[in-house]
């Protein structure tokens, strides 16, 4: 069995996705709301038996997305809406109801609070938002009440996920979650209203990884030439 | 090698936001423009591993899966409704909208269109026109032996006759509200029209249900603000060398594939 060359082999295709991992880190550097995505590497230790050593094979079996809290950009639009702190805005999709930070909201000719693309904001309680077509003024207080004209229309909730390992990450810097999500707890994040959550991709660690991940799959490809080498000049000596 | 693909999908997304800040900065000193902002939204994932799958006989589940992204996309891009600052003209058709509300005008096609644009003329038969010469609904017109004219916040237009003293109703100016504003369609000429986004206009006098009201001798500046383009503008484009240094190393990844015999 060609132990050296299948070792190397999954190191090298573990890099791959990393390298994947990282250019879609770096795409996503400006969007609203992104969490860089960050792949880790397991060991998978097999015996060889017969007083032999065993051998351990590098493989990206976990990823986890860092919650670093991303800069806040001022906008200005009112329904341009920052999460500081923990939790989540709630949206209804086609896909079942999702978490998200991306809170950029623009309102529909029928007064419903939307995503850019169309999916409802939902309140403390699981409903839509709605605003008055013709109101003029909205505000959203830290606490995620909405009132347009003086008037406080809707309670915006702030959700947390029950269970924090069955998320998927979706399209939209968005989470599916397999179990529903409950409210945040009181006072664990605010809302800042006319402000946007920036991607927490930061750019200098990103090309640093980069670099990290290129120069270790050279140094693998480096160790496929060897032992290729080494098993040519084998098939030589022996082979006449 | 999908980190090529990824690249490139990153530094079309800043070139686009790129191209948005050029228009912006473009922009800067046309009346009534508001600046906009390209949003973008990351594609869809793939799921490696996925989190929560039963890992070993004892019924552990893996803790976390690998979930790789295939690039990003440019999402909308975004109207910044801001009211611009005033800047006095002193021309008694040169009219500011102070809050959220648009003049209608007549198109040549006879749809409507709606602008913030309040540098309005005189047509040769009296009429109130924009500078391209479309006519503001409700029709005005302004006989031609009027000594001057006053328009009010409200809208209304007065005419001050030689043979007169008091001034006299010409018409009066309303405004349309959108529920929607961002969702206006925007043509050119500082004209928008009317979308299913934006919802249909509701027409009201200045003053009243917050379309705002109008203030004679002013214009509004455009509401760019060049500090923040030109900062957004340096983000973009290291952003953009960013991701063609990734592009770069995921090529040099390939060249040592190909050493390999």
């Amino acid at each position: 069995m060609d132990n050296a060359g299948y070792t190397s082999l999954t190191r090298q295709s573990g890099l791959i996705r990393e390298m994947q991992a990282v250019a879609n880190n770096i795409a996503n550097m400006s969007t609203t709301g992104f969490r860089r995505e960050q792949v880790v590497f397991t060991e998978y230790v097999q015996a060889l038996g017969g007083g032999h050593a065993s051998i351990s094979m590098g493989a990206p079996r976990a990823g986890f997305a860092p919650e670093v809290q991303g800069a806040l950009t001022g906008t200005g639009r009112p329904l341009d809406l920052a999460i500081e702190g923990e939790g989540f805005f709630r949206i209804a999709t086609p896909d079942g109801d999702m978490l998200t930070r991306a809170g950029a909201f623009v309102r529909s000719p029928d007064g419903e609070v939307l995503t850019p693309d169309g999916m409802p904001l939902l309140d403390g309680g699981g409903a839509p938002v709605f605003v008055p077509p013709d109101a003029a003024d909205i505000a959203v207080a830290s606490d995620g009440t909405l009132s347009a004209d003086g008037a406080a229309l809707a309670q915006i909730g702030l959700w947390q996920p029950v269970d924090t390992i069955q998320i998927e990450r979706r399209a939209g810097a968005r989470f599916a979650l397999a179990a529903e999500p409950v409210p945040a707890f009181e006072g664990a994040g605010r809302i800042v209203q006319g402000f946007l959550e920036a991607s927490n991709v930061s750019p200098v660690a990103e090309i640093a990884r980069m670099i990290e991940v290129q120069r270790a799959y050279e140094l693998g490809q480096g160790f496929l030439d060897k032992e290729d080498e080494r098993m040519r000049g084998f098939i030589r000596s022996f082979g006449r | 090698m999908k980190a090529l693909q990824i690249a490139a999908t990153g530094m079309k997304a800043q070139q686009v936001r790129v191209e948005v800040i050029s228009n912006n900065l473009a922009n800067m000193s046309t009346t009534g423009y508001n600046a906009r902002r390209a949003e973008f939204s990351d594609l869809h994932y793939q799921q490696i591993a996925r989190a929560g799958t039963v890992n070993t006989t004892d019924g552990a589940v893996l803790p976390a899966g690998v979930q790789l992204g295939l690039g990003v996309r440019s999402a909308a891009v975004t109207v910044a409704l801001q009211q611009g600052s005033l800047r006095e003209t002193g021309g008694d058709l040169d009219l500011a909208i102070e809050g959220g509300g648009y003049l209608e005008v007549q198109m040549p096609s006879g749809i409507s269109a709606y602008t913030r644009d309040g540098g309005l003329q005189r047509s040769p038969d009296g009429q109130i026109v924009t500078a391209d010469g479309l006519a503001l609904v409700p029709d005005i017109t302004i006989p031609g032996d009027a000594r001057s004219i006053a328009i009010n916040a409200q809208g209304e237009v007065y005419g001050y006759f030689d043979d007169q003293v008091e001034a006299e109703l010409l018409g009066r100016i309303t405004l349309s509200g959108f529920a929607n504003s961002s969702g206006l369609e925007a043509i050119g000429s500082n004209l928008f029209l009317e979308t299913a986004a934006s919802g249909p206009p509701f027409i009201a006098d200045p003053g009243t249900d917050g379309v705002g009201t109008l203030r004679q001798g002013y214009l509004e500046e455009s509401s760019v603000d060049a500090v923040r383009e030109v900062t957004e503008l340096i983000e973009a484009q290291r952003g953009y060398e960013l991701n063609a240094k990734v592009i770069t190393a995921a090529d040099q990844m390939l060249g040592a594939t190909t050493q390999i015999r």
